[in-house]
């Protein structure tokens, strides 16, 4: 909270949304909207500040003298940045802005003595000691080392999250890729997500991930939940304040339901952004500075591995066989088991495939798909080549880095996961078999 | 003008929401103290809030001196906050009948605070009691829950 007093002596009390450190004397206060303890500190500048440890509750006056304002650059940025996110998730982008960060100098600091009673309370995680710095090296070094011996791009994003966990700590974790078209995400590979990880997507601007890959920044919110009770509050004084019912709508987490503590990062390569790695967690503040150092440190050597296997992807082309293999010169026998057929349909409209009337995949991965789909049931193929996805104009892959290994691992894990009754299995470098354990019913609609 | 406070806010002040306290001392340096439960008297036009004695040395001395404080309940599940500014009556110790009102407040404040993380053994270390008194005549209220329309005043 924060007290202030205007030129004739009325105090003012509010809550501070956003406050941060800047030097040891010297906080950014975060400035919405033009209210009272604007107008109060511009013409009285000293104002008294509580604030409260998240995880103890432990209070502190913090005394702080208004100096200036902000409105651009890099400090107004990055504070600018974190409200974006967290406004997009309550529909609020555009409304709910920064207009300023407000910067002040520190006059005291002192702990409310009184403010709780002594007594035997839960110890709480104090910052790593250099013993504990040394155990947290040792993750990164066996994180990196996992990364490092990852022999293809599949194989990276797994072993990536797997060795995020072990060596980190970080139980939940994604990679998410941009599509072909740049404005969406979608999610590689998870981890602590089951099968709600893999193909979850996020537009980009949207949310912490969205905000993150579109700004190229790094962003860790300690809590999520009172940041998204704020956006939220601000949406209901607007809707009341202007009956407007055409608000955006708010964007569901694309992780954690009940998420408390988030952190992304952009991964980037030459300079172009090849994707974001986030991790989050259901207690509070679970993410100091040097988690965001470490995780950076993580997504440098990330973004170098997949920038460097999609690289020798395009190399590797001309090894791969210049033709489609041919169809069998029979069609294939019929299944003989007595799995109920599997209705699939594909919709021209937006390339989405539906397995059994539920989403399964779409955009280029269903294209693909659906192309695999009609080659088996029509010709009976069961065996395809990396190479003539990547030359059949129809489904649209770029020119340059078309990604193509990354979308059959999305589709490989998302029949895994959705669709068990179809799998693609690899057999060599740039080929790969259908297996099918069900009869098929193809649809196509507009 | 004395406020007048209407039945849905008079329920929102005496409920378990935090509540926050502006004093401010004669060189116009503002003070912030939390406070541990309020009570709107029958006339809904005065209020008497709760102030830890451990924590509000501060608050009373400015009062003392001037009297004008400003009073904010913000509920923590969904930022509704209106903000009282008044001058004080009277400032005495709360009375042991009183000591009831703040712990069903605590009590109140500490099921908020676990619902949005805090845990409840934290919550219960909070120190409450004793308390100072604190009767103020409320001249404005103020909308303040975060949107364009906070501080906008609450018409009598």
């Amino acid at each position: 909270m924060i007290a202030t007093c205007d030129a004739d002596g009325v105090p003012n009390i509010t809550y501070l949304s956003q406050i941060f450190l800047l030097e040891d004397d010297r906080v950014a206060l975060s400035c919405q909207f033009f209210n009272k303890t604007k107008k109060n500190v511009l013409v009285n500048p000293v104002a008294t500040t509580q604030i409260y440890d998240p995880l103890t509750f432990d209070a502190y006056r913090v005394v702080i003298k208004y100096s200036h304002e902000e409105r651009e650059g890099k400090l107004f940025e990055g504070m600018s940045r974190r409200i974006d996110a967290i406004a997009t998730h309550s529909g609020m982008a555009g409304v709910f802005r920064l207009l300023s960060a407000d910067v002040y100098d520190v006059v005291s600091v002192e702990n409310v003595a009184g403010f709780k009673r002594p007594g035997d309370l839960p110890s709480v995680p104090q910052q790593p000691s250099a013993v504990q710095y040394r155990s947290e090296m040792s993750g990164l070094q066996h994180v990196s080392q996992r990364i490092s011996r990852a022999r293809d791009l599949e194989e990276l994003y797994a072993c990536t999250v797997e060795a995020l966990e072990e060596g980190l700590g970080f139980e939940n974790s994604m990679i998410l890729l941009p599509d072909e078209t740049g404005s969406r995400l979608y999610a590689i590979a998870g981890r602590g997500y089951g099968e709600s990880g893999v193909g979850a997507e996020v537009g980009l601007g949207e949310g912490l991930i969205g905000t993150v890959a579109r700004e190229r920044c790094i962003l860790r919110v300690a809590g999520v939940g009172a940041e998204l009770r704020y956006g939220r509050a601000i949406r209901t004084s607007v809707q009341r304040a202007t009956g407007l019912r055409g608000l955006r709508p708010e964007i569901p987490l694309p992780g954690l339901v009940d998420a408390q503590s988030q952190m992304a990062l952009p991964l980037v390569a030459n300079d172009r952004l090849v994707g974001v790695i986030a991790v989050e967690s259901k207690k509070t503040a679970a993410f100091q500075e040097w988690h965001e150092a470490f995780l950076d440190i993580i997504a440098n050597q990330i973004a170098s591995a997949i920038e460097n296997m999609t690289l020798r992807e395009k190399d590797e082309k001309d090894e791969e066989p210049a033709v489609p293999l041919p169809p069998r010169s029979e069609p294939a026998p019929p299944s003989k088991c007595e799995a109920p057929a599997l209705k699939l349909r594909f919709f021209k409209s937006d390339d989405c495939v539906f397995a059994a009337d539920e989403y399964l995949v779409r955009n280029v991965p269903g294209r693909i798909l659906w192309k695999i789909l009609r080659e088996l049931t029509a010709r009976g193929r069961t065996e395809f080549t990396n190479r003539e996805f990547r030359l059949d104009p129809a489904l649209g892959l770029p020119a340059i880095r078309d990604n193509l290994e990354s979308r059959l691992v999305l589709l490989r894990k998302r029949l895994e996961q959705k669709c068990p009754q179809i799998a693609l299995v690899p057999t060599a470098r740039g080929r790969f078999r259908v297996d099918v354990t069900a009869p098929l019913e193809l649809e196509e609609s507009a | 003008m004395a406020a007048l406070i209407p039945d849905d806010l008079a329920e929102l002040f005496e409920g378990g929401v935090s509540i926050l306290v502006g004093t401010r001392d004669a060189g116009l340096v503002a003070e912030a103290t939390r406070g541990v439960g309020a009570v709107v008297h029958p006339d809904r036009r005065r209020l008497t809030v709760f102030l830890p004695v451990s924590v509000s040395d501060r608050a009373i001395a400015n009062l003392g001196d001037n009297g004008s404080l400003a009073v904010g309940f913000s509920s923590m599940l969904d930022h509704r906050t209106l903000q009282v500014k008044g001058k004080v009556e009277a400032i005495r110790d709360a009375t042991e009948a009183e000591r009831e009102i703040v712990s069903r407040y605590h009590a109140a404040f500490g099921e908020v605070l676990f619902i949005v993380g805090i845990p409840r053994v934290i919550s219960r270390a909070l120190n409450v009691w004793p308390c100072h008194a604190v009767t103020f005549e409320a001249t404005d209220i103020f909308l303040q829950t975060p949107g364009p329309n906070a501080g906008e005043r609450i018409s009598a």
